[in-house]
């Protein structure tokens, strides 16, 4: 123990807990466009697809963990304990409990956070963390109108109160209701609250289309060379990324129309290309204390060094809507005595090519720095070359609350390999926003 | 409990009649409202004029030429009990965005004084037709939190009528205290509507009082030259919000409002009043632009509005909500429509 | 699993009708369920006169596992199996009175019962009488299975180099013979040499704690290999390539191993396999060859690409992997290449997958004497007409056709493969080394 303690000294952080929670690997299924491959999936089919794969990889059949937490965005109300039932129909142990998180787009790290702090602490040996989501097979509720009629109709006590309150029902309540991305307190998409941050910021169309085509060369470069093997198990007869368009170019995406930010004053630059599709997919990751993995002939991919999250008030304009890592990344740093130099990969969640671009910019931007940040100037510029290395969103898709869990692997998986490559121990930086003007961002580190 | 005689912006002291009731919400709600003693009996009163744009004031009698002056009354309703409000209250919140609770909303207290303000307005010594007369602008004090339970003291006049560009404008005033509230301390809730009859006149000096005490009016005479139709120089800004309005935004709100003039309610009894489609009530844009701002208005704020065109229904308006440049300095909102630069309100929520 | 025409012709009035008819009918093989007898019924041990030591030996050996174990032809039972003993026959014409004896106990040998000869193989510097005498239980017992009924099959044990009765391999050998393991083995002859091998602490445990690798476990034969590896008590790492992993993880979940999403041409498949065996399991007992691909074309109208992709996967990828595994110098490993009876007599259409097939056979051979060096084997199993997914898509009247040209009249199941491959994976059978097992029901000509 001694030894260990000296060891993690030299590395980052001073926020450390009691002991290291590790990251052992991940699994996820191949994200599909919504509507496509997993039309008729369900949110814990996936997950449990994304699961079993898991249990599968690592030979976690019949084990008992010490918790499975994750959770979905788009949830019907039948799925109020999806990761438990999903626990109980995957091969592990089924005393192994689980609980449902979630964090819009950042319950996947959330929920990787909640089971790195729980094995630091001493609560738990082991935890599988991830997320899913499905566009296609969302919940689609009643109107308003409809339902509280419904309800009312189930608690009258007589047949004429019962009449009474369903006589209510109109016409127009009949329609059913989607679920929107739109933002409860603003009404605008994410996409048009983005298109009003790019504005803000002055992105252009051109850098937007870069981050896009090199999300998906990455990520096809990525495929090709086995990155995936094992980070992913095919479900459904898919056995990729269906989103990815390796053969796309700088002029296919800069012939497509932009789709939002039309009604402001400033030219229009979001386009379907560089933002990302809606998509339906599973995601986990399995952590455990050293000791476990060592006890389970488990290998140990990354330390899962700290996490902040951070919030926004985008409802009066005070910040955009996807911001939050900006805000979360520089009091997580200052925490671990860490700068951006420090960090051989950054995993940006690609919610819109220009998210990457604005969290940059605000990053390099002095009076930003100063009066949002509370920073002395800048907080900093990084290199670009180790954002997104094997793709981000723009190509992979975006399954909301799947998507930390892809990220958290690769993350781990990258520092690894690195580390092994070189000698000397590898960290990556992972920022992902979220709807409601969240961010969740956390640092991991080669062991 | 005597209460001190009511002035007007100017000084004037008006006499106060007391009436029984606050005249009906109308609809679905009076019959809730009955539970709760007073609200309901108002049937005694002449039920709603329409109040609403696009009628020309000529051939109507009494107008052009004649001396315009405003009644010396104050309306006052005392002992109105809340309690029965609850549902109102809460179908009130869930359809303007606030949340719900036992706290009645300053857009809400807007909605309970209304009808007593639209009572003055169509008493016989009044010199003005209601129709024809244009809602331009809103301010209300909010001094603090009135809810449900709360007895409430509910007072409202016309006042300070003034020239205008285009017509003359006036302020109907609503005041609400707590029962038994010391009627020379401001109230509770004050809210100042100011409207325009357009084609009036007042002579040169109106005994109304001079246009220059319309400032007071917190530029509701600016705006009203600006926000009542011409489309001037303006650039909107970066929204940070979007109402997709509904076809039914009129009628949801009128029924809860009790404002159930035509204009409102369907596209065809709109276009009888001039209009394309029907169109969203100015107070409804304004309470959803008050709800935006949160509950960092604090609890002592004031919030005015500024109307320009009208929201038409279906419709989409876009918003920002701006905080002013030191914390605690409050917030301006603008409305608009993006597609054609269109200003709808735009107004202020500041604290107190 | 039994298809539907032998099902038919089993049972109820179809039964009747085909025996009127004249129908080939095809027996209900019997497969091993743990807890079932090892035969049918009891055994008879027969011998010429110079074989009795051996005979006895053998009798010995199968009284130590339980069996009723006659000397006598003429007792009156149902015979469960025949050993015919033949090891010392010096002259051919010493034979007789055993075979006859055989012959004698044929129409009361039961349904799935089971002939097994012992003999010696011709060595160099026989004698011409030795060798002749030796030589002829080859064809004796070929010809002798093709009259056997019912289920019942009939092989050889073909002792080299000096292999004592006694020894472990031979004794596991016999009992794979006797067993309902060796269900769809007819008419094969399979040499033992002398080995040292330890009896296992239990028959129905054989791999009891070994790891091994089977490559094309996703599913079909491979991944009844997996299963009856690990029913045998070995931890099996599952390996398929990525676009298989669904199956894969299923396979790994239902056996309790790993999942090894790894493409078997890689350059470095053999490193990979050994390093996730000695790291997860700390070490390597047993691979199994057995992915492989089919792209049937007449040669006249091959494509590159067709000969190419079957040659990479079920050649060379075996070869570049076992060179990976000889550099390694691991001690007592096992390794069993699928074959298949194409690459012995040839087949019309596949002219790439019987080249790459006898090439198995080829470097199978060569292996062999390179692995037991170290105490370990290379063996290859040589599957007929398997009922597979794969075979499944053959048109219904040529499946039907190869059904019933082996003397068994019925496909194979891939279990019937697992089990050759499970006893020739097994410790026990270190004295088979360098053999190509075929598992055909007796199909086709050649050896």
């Amino acid at each position: 123990m001694a030894t260990r303690q000296t060891s993690r000294a030299q590395t980052a952080g001073a926020a450390q807990g009691p002991r290291d929670a590790v990251v052992v690997g991940g699994n996820r299924i191949p994200f599909a466009r919504a509507g496509k491959k997993y039309a008729d999936a369900s949110n814990q089919e996936m997950f449990t697809a994304a699961l079993e794969g898991l249990v599968a990889r690592y030979g976690l059949q019949g084990e008992r963990l010490g918790e499975v937490v994750g959770g979905a965005v788009l949830k019907h109300s039948r799925d109020f304990n999806l990761v438990r039932e999903s626990v109980l129909g995957s091969s592990l142990s089924p005393q192994t409990p689980a609980f449902d998180l979630q964090q819009a787009c950042a319950t996947g790290l959330e929920a990787t956070i909640t089971i790195a702090n729980k094995i630091r602490l001493g609560q738990i040996e082991s935890g599988v963390s991830g997320g899913t989501d499905t566009v296609s097979d969302a919940p689609i509720a009643v109107s308003e109108g409809m339902r509280r009629a419904l309800l009312d109709a189930g608690h009258a006590k007589t047949w004429q109160d019962r009449a009474k309150a369903l006589a209510r029902i109109r016409p127009a309540d009949l329609k059913p209701l989607s679920p929107a991305t739109d933002e409860p307190r603003t009404g605008l998409s994410m996409g048009e609250h983005q298109a009003v941050t790019t504005a803000r910021w002055g992105i252009t169309r051109e850098a937007q289309d870069e981050i896009a085509l090199a999300s998906h060369q990455h990520l096809a470069e990525a495929w090709e060379s086995g990155f995936f093997d094992d980070l992913v198990t095919p479900f459904r007869g898919l056995t990729r990324d269906d989103n990815m368009r390796p053969d796309t170019s700088a002029e296919k995406l800069a012939g497509l129309k932009p789709v939002f930010g039309r009604s402001l004053e400033t030219p229009a630059t979001m386009t379907a290309g560089n933002s990302t599709p809606l998509t339906d997919g599973a995601s986990t990751v399995l952590l455990g204390s050293r000791e476990w993995a060592e006890a389970h002939d488990l290998p140990v991919l990354a330390r899962f060094v700290d996490a902040e999250t951070a919030a926004v008030d985008f409802v009066h304009g005070r910040e955009g809507l996807l911001m939050a890592p900006v805000h979360a990344v520089p009091r997580l740093l200052a925490r671990n005595g860490l700068s951006l130099e420090d960090f051989d990969f950054f995993e940006i969640h690609e919610a819109f090519a220009s998210t990457v671009l604005t969290t940059l910019a605000a990053w390099e931007d002095a009076d930003y720095g100063k009066n949002e940040l509370g920073l002395p100037g800048a907080f900093g510029s990084l290199d670009r070359s180790r954002i997104n290395v094997h793709g981000s969103s723009l190509a992979a898709g975006h399954p909301f609350a799947a998507t930390g869990g892809r990220i958290v692997a690769t993350a781990a998986k990258l520092v690894a390999t690195k580390a092994a490559e070189t000698g000397k121990p590898a960290r990556a930086l992972v920022s992902v926003c979220a709807a409601g003007g969240l961010g969740a961002t956390a640092v991991l580190e080669s062991v | 409990m005597t209460a001190a005689p009511p002035r007007t912006a100017d000084g004037r002291e008006l006499r106060v009649e007391t009436q029984p009731g606050l005249p009906g919400l109308g609809g679905l709600y009076a019959r809730g409202a009955a539970a709760s003693g007073r609200i309901a009996a108002g049937r005694a009163l002449p039920s709603l004029p329409v109040i609403g744009e696009g009628r020309s004031p000529d051939g109507q009698p009494g107008t052009a030429g004649s001396d315009l002056s405003l009644p010396d009354v104050a309306y006052r309703v005392s002992g109105v009990g809340t309690d029965g409000l609850e549902r109102h209250l809460h179908d009130y919140q869930r359809l303007l965005h606030e949340p719900v609770s036992s706290t009645l909303p300053a857009g809400y207290l807007h909605v309970l004084a209304f009808p007593l303000g639209t009572a003055v307005m169509v008493r016989g010594d009044f010199p003005l037709p209601l129709l024809g007369m244009v809602h331009v602008a809103n301010r209300v004090d909010v001094r603090g939190p009135v809810v449900l339970g709360d007895v409430l003291d509910v007072r409202a006049w016309a006042e300070n009528l003034r020239p205008h560009r285009r017509g003359v404008q006036l302020d109907l005033v609503a005041e609400v205290r707590h029962d038994g509230a010391d009627a020379a301390a401001p109230p509770v809730w004050r809210g100042v509507s100011t409207y325009l009859a357009k084609g009036f006149e007042l002579p040169a000096k109106g005994q109304s009082g001079s246009s220059g005490s319309g400032s007071s009016g917190s530029g509701s005479s600016g705006s009203g030259s600006s926000g009542s139709g011409s489309t001037d120089e303006w650039t909107p800004p970066l929204p940070t919000g979007r109402w997709a309005l509904g076809p039914e935004t009129g009628r949801a709100y009128a029924a809860l409002s009790g404002d159930r003039n035509p204009i409102h309610m369907s596209a065809l009894s709109a276009k009888a009043f001039g209009f394309p489609r029907a169109i969203a009530h100015g107070m409804y844009t304004a309470a959803r632009a008050l709800a935006d701002v949160g509950p960092g208005r604090g609890d002592a704020y004031r919030w005015t509005v500024e109307f320009g065109k009208p929201v038409l229904l279906p419709g989409t308006v876009d918003v920002a909500i701006t905080p002013g440049a030191e914390d605690g300095s409050g917030y301006s909102y603008v409305g608009w429509n993006a597609r054609k630069g269109l200003r709808h309100l735009s107004g202020e929520v500041v604290p107190l | 699993m039994t298809d539907r025409y032998t099902k038919a012709v089993n049972s109820g009035f179809t039964k009747t009708l085909a025996t009127r008819l004249g129908l080939p009918r095809p027996a209900i093989l019997r497969r091993y369920r743990a807890g079932d007898p090892l035969t049918v019924g009891p055994v008879l041990v027969v011998s010429d006169g110079a074989s009795k030591a051996d005979a006895d030996a053998v009798a010995q050996t199968l009284l130590g596992w339980d069996l009723d174990v006659r000397r006598d032809p003429t007792d009156d039972v149902r015979w469960g199996a025949v050993v015919l003993v033949l090891t010392e026959t010096a002259r051919p014409a010493d034979a007789s009175e055993a075979v006859l004896a055989v012959g004698s106990v044929l129409r009361r040998l039961a349904g799935n019962g089971r002939v097994v000869t012992v003999s010696r193989a011709p060595a160099d510097g026989d004698t011409p009488e030795l060798a002749a005498a030796r030589n002829a239980v080859d064809g004796f017992l070929r010809s002798l299975a093709k009259e056997l009924r019912g289920g019942a099959t009939g092989n050889g044990i073909v002792l080299t180099g000096g292999a004592a009765l006694d020894q472990t391999s031979v004794r596991a050998t016999l009992r794979f013979f006797l067993s309902a393991k060796s269900a769809y083995v007819d008419g094969q002859l399979l040499q033992v040499g002398p080995a040292d091998a330890a009896l296992p602490e239990e028959w129905d445990r054989p791999l009891d704690g070994k790891v091994a690798v089977v490559t094309g476990a996703a599913r079909g034969i491979g991944a009844a290999i997996a299963r009856t590896l690990a029913r045998d008590g070995a931890t099996v790492v599952c390996v398929d390539v990525p676009a298989a992993g669904e199956g894969l993880a299923r396979t790994a979940n239902a056996v309790g191993g790993t999942a090894l999403q790894l493409d078997v041409t890689a350059e470095d498949a053999g490193q990979r396999i050994l390093q996730h065996a000695r790291e997860r399991h700390g070490g390597l007992d047993v691979v199994v060859h057995n992915a492989g691909i089919l792209r049937d074309k007449l040669l006249a109208n091959m494509k590159p690409a067709q000969w190419d992709a079957v040659i990479a996967v079920n050649l060379a990828a075996q070869l570049r992997i076992n060179e990976a595994l000889l550099d390694a110098g691991l001690d007592g490993l096992h390794v069993v290449s699928l074959a298949s009876t194409s690459g012995i007599a040839g087949n019309k259409g596949q002219t790439n997958y019987a080249f790459s097939k006898a090439g198995v056979i080829g470097h199978t051979r060569a292996t062999s004497p390179l692995l037991g060096a170290r105490g370990g084997t290379a063996n290859a199993v040589a599957p007929g007409f398997i009922e597979t997914d794969m075979t499944a898509s053959i048109p219904f009247a040529t499946r039907s056709v190869a059904r019933l040209l082996p003397t068994l009249s019925q496909g194979g199941e891939p279990v019937d493969v697992a089990e050759a491959i499970a006893f020739l994976a097994s410790p026990a059978a270190a004295g088979v080394n360098g053999q190509v097992l075929r598992v055909c029901g007796q199909h086709m000509v050649g050896q």
